[in-house]
């Protein structure tokens, strides 16, 4: 299942809660790691000069630069290295999530790994040439989970014993949800499927009653078995729930009930094409709020 | 005193010597050798006999120094009017004065003279529009920088961009199967979004052939998959060569000739190869300026054209929103005040100022586009142009000249600015980056890709 | 003495000037190089013809041209100098007789009162010219010595013709010294920058032909000067 763990680091506290999560998942999976940093955006129009992600300053860069964040990296992680043979850092320069996806393509991991508020990166300028952020434009093109890390992951202990599948019945839930399944089938997790109802929509219509929300929560459930527990086959330790209420207030608290130590769901592009929008997707807005690591997928997991 | 060893008058020739001189961080040890490079004087007056025919010798002969080009050049009105940035001056000071002594000057003076070159001018042509005697500075500067070049008395940078354009026949280090792969990867990327998405390599016949700048294929293959995508909606026959894809030419800004014609001639070959109806290239000005509108004459083509017609983005898009190939959706239009940059390389240097302004009117609200001012064939350079961009020791001075078109923009009090130029581009970003006026900056096929109508056949099924 | 200018030193002048100008634009035009300029001369005569005459017509229109419009000042002095320079010694009542009596060709002649302005115009703008270059930073680097030179050797001839006119001092002498001073500028425009009588045609139909084929012209209404 893990046996490759891309994760793409920004080397600062930002992505420290990550790390923990990223090299716990190594060690507890025997997986390689490879600790991947973009260490500056080029600027200035052709000339070799880049602009130092972490420090803001421009350098022109040449291979003492980059051994010397390399060094950098590996003192910074030094503690988490000492616990895993299995491991490559790798910098390189560009737009960050660019990068992560060009490397991803090449080594194909079963998962990328970020931090969850490394926000857009970059100099003044750059985080405004981007609309969203690293992770935004990660998680929207891959063809890989990203499992994003923001908040200190307490109830992660190295492995997965307890997955929440939150789906909102488009297509990129049923990648997520092929995932998902994968997963705690290998790794014999519980299994909650969940949907949150969208109830904001009805607020200003009062003709919806109660009545009609409970046609739409029974009609969830049925959707539900329709689209992934008719394909579990006699898997058996699972569980589903439908609540109503704003989605991702209802799928942190299901999480936080259930004691899930991972949320899996899909990424929806749709929603972010709104440059001015900095609230993202459903998906964002429970990575912000989770205490547990959520994996966010957009396209089917492992197609080319 | 020998050559220097980084520093000297010998293209770049091998994927070898390129790394070592990459290696010399910031040129250092380059601007050093520079300190103590010849002259080679005999050479310096056999090229210029050879090369300077009656138009310059005329120009600078006949020049009334009347000081009425000026004005007209940004460089000296944002230096505080320093007559030493007069064209006229900046002109005769250097190549007039290498004609006069006939081309006995010294190592100094070549530094003089690289520094007026590339620091203070950037070849926008337009100081060419004011002087009433029809004397073209910014063509007599591309020529000295030839001159210089030949001599190894070039920045840095654009010793090293030349280099990669011999080398690889781009302007950096991206290779023929680093361009298909990457747009293969931009295909994934996007095929479920746009079923069907394809990006045919070395088709024969096809309508359109598209090159792009090898900065979009190394840093943003974004702008690949919209230009992709773009031509898959509008339904056209496209496609790109394996090789000789690079429209750019630092060779260009470099006074590097030779490698202007083999940059050239890999895109004519790409041509000829695939015989498409026509050459589409991306948003880049001094791109367009090198294959369509110098390159003809670089590989020695008659006729001043190229081997097929070729055309600039904006051409295309204007042409594919008119004809309603692309369909854009009038409630997606852009609502806020927007401004354009007009190149100087394909606006003032190919006429297609009305073409831009055409786009304008179907993409933006009525009302809320403000063009700057002056604009059209009269816009001031955006600050960057001629390689200016990327020169470090030239970095200050660039900076200062970012002012002009810092003041333009505020003053048409837009927020966003159009920039279909990947040079102006980088120049509009770190004008905001330097001076945090607060604008958003883009190019033409991002904008377009939010507002565009998707075909309903082109649509994903649900 | 008066004779011998009038007579040969008017014909050896006006023929040094013309062959000389005419030498000049063949060795322009021959030098002229598609590759070396990048311009395709004559693949695309027809719209570099075009190119060409717009590039003149707009630049000889007071006026006409943006670089014209945005500096007013200079564009008058610049007029000022130059209807009277090339319209004085060709359409002067005094100046037509005599080209008659030495060449045998016959201009119609200015009336008395423009020819006066124009004189004058032309006096008073070099006055101001010679001005500008010393007062403008922009125009002081630019000038010379040769500069004020070239300017003094076209108003001369003007300035003598004036105290002529008005029969200031001895008009004998200031009459032969205003013929000399004409015919050294005659002889002067093949070999110094005065040449732009010719010269100046020929590089704004070069830069018109640049635009008009090369940099656009081909692409639309062609350039805005
Ligand atoms: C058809 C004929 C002519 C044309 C088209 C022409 C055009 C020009 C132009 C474009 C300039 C440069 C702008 C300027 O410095 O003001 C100039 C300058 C000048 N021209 Fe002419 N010119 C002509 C005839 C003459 C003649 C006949 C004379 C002399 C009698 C003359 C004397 C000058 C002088 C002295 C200048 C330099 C002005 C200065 O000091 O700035 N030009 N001319
Ligand atoms: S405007 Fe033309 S003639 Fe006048 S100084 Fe400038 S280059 Fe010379
Ligand atoms: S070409 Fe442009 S930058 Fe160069 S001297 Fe002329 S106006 Fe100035
Ligand atoms: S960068 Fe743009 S504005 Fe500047 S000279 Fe080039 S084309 Fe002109």
């Amino acid at each position: 299942m893990f046996k490759k763990i891309l994760f793409a680091t920004s080397a600062t506290e930002a992505c420290d809660h990550a790390a923990r999560v990223a090299f716990d998942m190594a060690r507890r999976y025997h997986a390689h790691i490879d600790v991947f940093h973009v260490l500056g955006v080029p600027t200035r129009g052709y000339s070799q000069v880049v602009v130092d992600l972490t420090t803001g300053d421009e350098v022109t860069l040449d291979d003492n630069y980059r051994d010397l964040v390399k060094e950098e990296i590996r003192s910074y992680y030094d503690h988490q290295i000492q616990t895993t043979d299995d491991f490559a850092i790798t910098v390189t320069i560009g737009h960050p999530h660019r990068e992560i996806l060009r490397i991803a393509r090449a080594e194909k991991p079963d998962i990328i790994v970020m931090g969850g508020s490394t926000g857009a990166s970059g100099s003044y300028a750059h985080k405004k040439a981007a609309t969203g952020s690293t992770f935004q434009r990660v998680a929207k093109a891959a063809h890989f989970p990203v499992l994003v890390i923001n908040r200190p992951a307490a109830s992660f202990w190295g492995g997965f014993s307890n997955v929440v599948f939150a789906t909102d019945f488009s297509d990129a839930a049923d990648h997520a949800f092929a995932f998902a399944f994968k997963l705690v089938k290998e790794l014999n997790c519980e299994f909650h499927l969940f949907h949150a109802l969208d109830i904001t929509c009805f607020q200003t219509d009062n003709f919806h009653t109660q009545d009609t929300i409970d046609d739409q929560i029974r009609n969830a459930i049925a959707q539900i078995r329709f689209r992934y527990v008719s394909k579990m086959g006699d898997f058996k330790p699972y569980a589903m729930e439908v609540w109503e209420g704003i989605p991702f207030v209802e799928i942190v608290k299901y999480a936080r009930e259930k004691q899930a130590d991972l949320i899996i769901m899909a990424y929806n592009t749709r929603q972010t094409d709104d440059p001015e929008a900095s609230i993202g997707s459903v998906a964002e807005q429970v990575i912000l709020r989770a205490n547990c690591p959520v994996i966010s997928i957009n396209r089917s997991v492992g197609k080319e | 005193m020998p050559e220097g060893t980084l520093c000297n008058r010998q293209p770049i020739q091998t994927d070898e010597a390129l790394k070592t001189l990459l290696s010399d961080t910031g040129g250092r040890q380059y601007y050093q050798e520079m300190q103590s490079l010849p002259v080679d004087t005999p050479l310096l007056w056999e090229t210029i006999q050879k090369t300077c025919r009656s138009r310059i010798r005329t120009w600078l002969s006949m020049c009334a120094r009347c000081g009425m080009c000026a004005d007209s050049c940004f460089l000296y009105r944002i230096n505080d009017r320093d007559p030493k940035q007069v064209p006229a001056y900046k002109i005769q000071s250097t190549l007039g004065e290498i004609l006069r002594r006939k081309g006995r000057v010294d190592n100094a003076f070549m530094q003089m003279a690289m520094e007026t070159a590339w620091a203070k001018c950037t070849c926008c042509n337009r100081c060419g529009l004011y002087c009433p005697h029809g004397i073209d500075m910014g063509v007599m500067f591309g020529y000295l920088r030839g001159l210089l070049y030949q001599q190894g008395f070039v920045p840095w940078e654009l010793k090293i961009g030349a280099g990669m354009h011999r080398v690889y026949h781009a302007q950096m280090d991206v290779t023929d199967a680093d361009f298909t792969e990457t747009f293969a990867w931009m295909v994934e990327e996007n095929e479920e979004d746009y079923p069907g998405l394809a990006v045919p390599v070395d088709k024969v016949g096809a309508d359109i052939m598209y090159t792009v700048n090898a900065r979009e294929v190394k840093h943003y293959p974004e702008d690949l998959a919209e230009a992709a995508i773009l031509f898959h909606l509008a339904g056209e026959n496209w496609t790109v060569p394996s090789r000789g894809w690079e429209q750019t030419s630092l060779a260009m800004f470099a006074g590097d000739w030779e490698a202007c014609k083999i940059q050239v001639e890999s895109v004519y070959d790409a041509m000829e190869r695939l015989k498409p109806k026509r050459m589409v290239g991306t948003e880049c000005g001094h791109a367009h300026r090198a294959t369509v509108v110098e390159g003809p004459y670089w590989a020695g083509r008659k006729d001043g054209l190229p081997p097929v017609e070729s055309i600039h983005y904006v051409e295309w898009l204007a042409e594919a929103l008119r004809t309603g190939k692309l369909k854009i959706n009038p409630e997606k239009r852009i609502k806020e005040p927007v401004t354009l940059q007009d190149s100087c390389n394909y606006v003032r240097n190919h006429g297609l100022k009305e073409i831009t302004r055409e786009i304008m009117s179907y993409i933006v609200e009525p009302g809320y586009f403000i063009d700057m001012s002056p604009n059209r064939e009269h816009n001031y350079c955006c600050g960057g142009g001629g390689g200016f961009n990327g020169i470090g020791l030239y970095r200050k001075q660039r900076n200062k000249a970012l002012i002009t078109k810092r003041d333009q923009i505020l003053s048409t009090g837009a927020k966003l600015v159009i920039a279909p130029c990947h040079n102006c581009w980088d120049a509009i970003r770190d004008l905001e980056e330097e001076y945090r006026i607060g604008i958003r900056w883009s190019f033409l096929k991002p904008l377009i890709l939010k507002m565009v109508e998707i075909p309903e056949h082109l649509k994903p099924e649900e | 003495m008066y004779d011998l200018l009038t007579g040969p030193g008017l014909k050896l002048s006006i023929g040094i000037c013309l062959i000389g100008l005419i030498i000049r634009g063949v060795l322009y035009i021959k030098g002229l190089h598609w590759q070396l300029d990048r311009v395709a001369y004559t693949a695309h005569l027809k719209a570099g013809i075009r190119g060409a005459l717009r590039s003149i017509f707009f630049w000889i229109l007071p006026f006409g041209a943006r670089g014209w419009r945005t500096q007013p000042l200079m564009t008058v002095l610049f007029f000022g100098f130059h209807i009277g320079a090339v319209c004085i010694p060709l359409f002067l009542a005094a100046h037509t007789m005599i080209l008659q009596k030495a060449l045998g060709i016959s201009f119609a002649s200015l009336n008395q009162t423009v020819a006066d302005v124009m004189s004058w115009g032309v006096v008073v703008s070099a006055f101001f010219l010679a001005l500008r270059r010393l007062v403008l930073p922009e125009v002081r680097i630019l000038s010379g010595p040769y500069d004020y030179l070239i300017l003094f050797l076209s108003a001369a001839p003007f300035i003598t013709g004036l105290l002529c006119r008005y029969e200031i001092g001895d008009y004998s002498f200031f009459l032969l010294i205003h013929i000399l001073l004409g015919e050294i500028l005659l002889i002067s425009i093949p070999f110094t920058r005065l040449s732009h009588i010719l010269l100046f045609f020929l590089s704004r139909a070069q830069l018109g032909m640049d635009f008009g084929i090369k940099r656009g012209g081909m692409k639309g209404k062609g350039l805005n000067w």
